[in-house]
């Protein structure tokens, strides 16, 4: 064969976006550290980029972010995008009803799609103490204006037909509650904390905290030394090894929870579903995965997040004996992540005592990214000199030391 | 009709799309993944895993070995949800004692 | 124009016919053949539409690593169509697409977007627009509907404990088997494909016959060969450590004190405008269709290959055209993008325009290095070697202990070569224990 000639057609072989607008580059992948900043906040993740963009939001844009890894490396990029107002203590519900409005507004906010879908969450109950357990919190939750109801097992099953109602006896649902994409979330919380001008450093782990006699920190990375006058530590389940650093003890733990996401399939289920009896929990995303995942009791603390085949056939056990329709249906991947356990399962947040300027942002047990956009704003408006919100009271480090823990309400309901 | 230069048959990712994400500062492997949704769809990124890191070190100007892969996890293919659900490593709950 | 047809002069003994209903046609097809290729051999063209742009998608590696040819196979989804066997009745339909995968009215995508689409921005001016977006996105999402019933049986779980374990049935790894089960070690081989072989099924010179000759070779020395499965994963956690494999009806633990990797790298394409044209196909595809399955893919073949595999290339030249083909080659520097709708028509270059039914990509082979990677072992991106191989020592030891690798997953070498290599391998790992 030999070549005849070509069309006069334009060649846009080469195509590339040329002629739109440039936007400017989110992360500072080779830029020098500046020698200093009002606050460095160390860890990349949600947490970091909301209480970061907040500040900003709020006028303080001489921020640095210091990340160890690549974005979403940690427990923000793994997890399964769950956000829900059924909890069993008043404060993180009443915080989740301002998260989950926050979600809702964030891609017209932050100019980036995070597909939240309000299409509710469905606890399943197995035994008459989990129902218990259930009405409980409904009551609670209800009385907060959370619309959550408690259902016989039938009318769970007109959510999801593809149940088998076999051993369920109830349920509670709460149609509000949603799922997200996570990983849009930094985006949309860099791009537009970068474009306020905060300045967002990947590939940088802090490798030196120490106090300044005359106040402020000194943070040693890879890429030189920054002083900051405050520092907020949003490193997740890494948080004690930097508050260790300056001698601070934070009792929280990394648990290993592993997670996978099957071929995409058209949209069929409408809420996330979990069972209290194994802590399984799956969803349908927008790219139409199911993604989920089940506690392994057993799996200890580490932070090392291998993947198990335990983990895929206890998975696999119990999904398909919830929905046996998906036993052909078949996992694409399976990861990890760490939740980040705390001593009495709440958050610990706000400043440190005896170390000024020093805050923390950690021990979410496995649902900081649904806290995320609401702890980033509350911490937004106290450093900027709004008054401090009870949360920074309430779950104050303080209270391990001081043996108050043990008096407040503990949350229970941290699932999945 | 619209030319592209296809990168990612699974999700649709072309070179344009990586130049994009690339000018976004994006540019670990990892972050490229996640951005461009390379290497997420039905072959997680059998086909297009090489020619993507290559590309990218085209890009970045980086040579080829400074590229790492991303992390390879299991399933290596796509594994139906019954070949599981029997496995002596599941763990039994205390609703299903066998 | 698709033009695949059978050739009427390939072996005969294949069996009795079956028949298989693919989008409310009945066409004939052979046991021993895939779904994708008598799909393909009696007219199919489109088979789905890509996910973001909308684009026509249909078959290309046809070895079950590329995305392709996935179809809803018997009340099924997503299932590779080049790893399902043609049965007696078998009910094929295509996917994602409205109203058929041929016609898609959101192909209008495709164009809206020319220069491409940051879904990640899109719509997000105001809420309404966004809710909206977010119920159509969500529509449109997924790839195929839940299956038709729930699945008949959880099947039981099988085990094997072995002295050596060599995953991949090609060259190298039927090689590595055979020396390790002639020095007296329990040896079990791992095939992925409806029947073992490798590359050497899409080799014009050895044919059909070199594959069965040493597969039968490999029994015969008594390599347990379990086919049409798939290493899922190396667990380091589970049970000291195990490689779990994906049979069609269970699945398999295995325990081994060697494990060799051999596991050769993935057709896949090449860069140029247009690339994902149906009709773009795998020149080892190409190869695979006529070798094995006697079916010549296209009367007007241009091959578009990359200097390092000019020897292939040229092998596959010339079988296309004493089976009838008119063939051309092209470098691809000197490529600029296919035509064609909804079936390549035609290839522009920098000499102009060739006219053509199918176009053959012949890169190098890219090292399938994804089981390695999973007991750490080394590797590097080196694009002459096809992709990310895997590190080995001249023994091919692997930066890991008890696991080495041969033939084209440590860099593309071919399959004479990845033979002789995987007899080399197999026999020092079997004298390692």
């Amino acid at each position: 064969m030999t070549p005849g000639a070509s069309d006069d057609e334009d060649d846009e072989a080469r195509a590339d976006l040329s002629g739109e607008i440039r936007l400017p580059a989110t992360l500072d992948s080779s830029g020098e550290l500046p020698a200093r900043a009002e606050i460095a906040i160390v860890g990349g993740g949600v947490m970091g980029l909301s209480i970061a963009y907040h500040l900003a939001h709020n006028d303080l844009t001489d921020v640095v972010v210091l990340e160890r890894g690549y974005l979403a490396e940690g427990a923000s990029g793994r997890n399964g995008g769950g956000v829900r107002q059924q909890w069993s203590t008043e404060l993180t519900i009443r915080l989740m009803q301002d998260s989950v409005e926050l979600c809702r507004r964030f891609a017209v906010d932050l100019g980036v799609n995070v597909w939240f879908r309000q299409g509710g969450y469905l606890f399943l109950a197995r035994s008459a103490k989990e129902v218990a357990r259930l009405e409980k919190n409904i009551a609670l939750q209800n009385r907060c204006g959370v619309p959550t109801k408690m259902l016989e097992p039938r009318a769970a099953q007109e959510i999801v037909p593809e149940l088998d109602l076999t051993g369920i006896v109830g349920a509670s649902y709460n149609s509000t509650d949603g799922i997200l994409f996570p990983w849009p979330f930094l985006w949309g919380y860099a791009r537009q904390a970068a474009a306020y001008g905060v300045r967002i450093f990947t590939q940088t782990p802090v490798t030196a905290l120490a106090r300044e006699p005359g106040g402020g920190y000194t943070l040693d990375t890879p890429r030189g030394r920054i002083h900051a006058r405050r520092v907020i530590d949003a490193c997740g389940a890494w948080s004690p090894k930097l508050a260790e650093m300056i001698g601070v003890t934070i009792p929280t733990w990394p648990i290993r929870h592993e997670i996978c996401s099957s071929e995409p399939l058209k949209p069929f289920l409408r809420p996330m579903v979990s069972e209290l009896a194994s802590g399984l929990y799956c969803s349908q995303s927008m790219r139409g995965e199911i993604v989920g995942g089940v506690t392994i009791p057993g799996h200890g603390s580490t932070y090392a997040m291998g993947s198990t085949l335990g983990f895929l056939a206890t998975y696999a056990r119990r999904l398909v004996k919830l929905m046996p329709v998906l036993g052909d249906i078949k996992i694409l991947r399976q990861w990890a992540g760490p939740y980040d356990q705390s001593a009495d399962g709440n958050p610990i947040v706000g400043a440190v005592p005896d170390h000024p300027d020093f805050f923390l942002a950690c021990g979410f047990v496995g649902h900081g990214f649904m806290m995320a956009p609401i702890v980033g704003k509350l911490y937004g408006e106290w450093l900027t000199g709004g008054a401090p919100h009870e949360i920074f009271e309430r779950y104050n480090l303080a209270r391990f030391a001081s043996g108050a823990s043990a008096a407040h309400e503990q949350e229970d309901f941290n699932i999945g | 009709m619209a030319r592209k230069i296809v990168l990612c048959r699974c999700e649709d990712v072309t070179l344009a799309d990586l130049e994009h994400c690339v000018s976004r500062g994006y540019r670990d492997i990892e972050e490229v993944k996640r951005y461009t949704g390379f290497g997420t769809g039905p072959c997680q990124g059998k086909e297009c895993l090489a020619p993507m890191a290559t590309q990218l070190a085209r890009l970045t100007g980086k040579t080829p070995a400074q590229i790492p892969p991303f992390t390879s996890r299991p399933p290596l293919a796509p594994t139906p949800i019954k070949l599981l659900a029997n496995a002596p490593e599941a763990h039994r709950f205390e609703d299903d004692p066998t | 124009m698709a033009v695949a047809r059978r050739l009427p002069a390939f072996d005969p003994a294949r069996g009795e016919p079956v028949e298989v209903r693919i989008a409310d046609a009945t066409v004939r097809a052979y046991p021993d053949e895939s779904v994708a290729a008598a799909a393909l051999a009696s007219g199919t063209r489109v088979l789905s539409r890509s996910l973001k742009y909308h684009r026509p998608r249909t078959f290309f590696c046809l070895e079950g690593h590329c995305s392709g040819c996935l179809v809803r196979l018997d009340g099924v989804p997503n299932l590779r169509a080049c790893q399902a066997p043609c049965t007696q009745g078998a009910e094929v339909e295509g996917q994602n697409a409205f109203p058929s995968a041929e016609v898609d009215l959101l192909g209008a995508v495709d164009f809206l977007f020319a220069r491409g689409l940051d879904h990640h921005t899109l719509m997000t001016g105001s809420s309404v627009l966004n809710r909206l977006a977010n119920k159509v996105v969500r529509q449109l999402s997924g790839l195929g509907k839940l299956p038709a019933q729930p699945a008949r049986e959880l099947p039981e779980v099988g085990a094997r404990v072995v002295d050596a374990c060599v995953i991949g049935g090609g060259p190298a790894g039927l090689a590595a088997a055979i020396a390790c089960a002639e020095r007296g070690k329990s040896t079990l081989l791992v095939d992925d494909q409806l029947r073992p072989g490798g590359s050497l099924r899409a080799d014009p010179r050895g044919g059909r016959d070199a594959a069965e000759a040493r597969w039968a070779a490999a029994r015969a020395a008594g390599v347990e060969v379990l086919a049409r499965s798939t290493a899922i994963g190396f667990f380091p956690e589970d049970d000291r450590g195990e490689l779990a494999i994906a049979s069609p009806d269970q699945l398999v633990r295995v325990h081994a004190r060697a494990w060799i990797w051999a596991t050769g790298g993935y057709a896949v394409n090449l860069p140029f405008a247009d690339n994902d044209r149906p009709g773009v196909i795998a020149a080892r595809a190409v190869g695979r269709l006529l070798v094995d399955h006697g079916i010549l893919a296209g009367d007007k073949i241009v091959i578009v290959e990359v200097p390092r595999v000019a020897r292939e290339a040229e092998d596959l030249e010339a079988a296309l055209a004493d089976a009838g083909a008119e063939v051309a080659r092209v470098p691809l520097a000197d490529v600029v993008g296919a035509r064609g709708r909804s079936w390549v028509s035609g290839l522009d270059t920098v000499a102009g325009r060739y006219e053509c039914d199918l176009l053959a990509v012949a890169a190098i082979p890219s090292p399938a290095s994804e089981g390695p990677r999973q007991h750490k072992c080394k590797v590097e991106l080196d694009p002459d070697a096809g992709g990310f191989r895997v590190v080995v020592d001249e023994h091919g030891r692997t930066s890991t202990p008890g696991v080495w690798a041969c033939g084209d997953l440590t860099g593309f070498m071919g399959t004479d070569a990845a033979a002789r290599d995987g007899a080399r391998v197999g026999a020092g790992a079997a004298a390692s224990l």
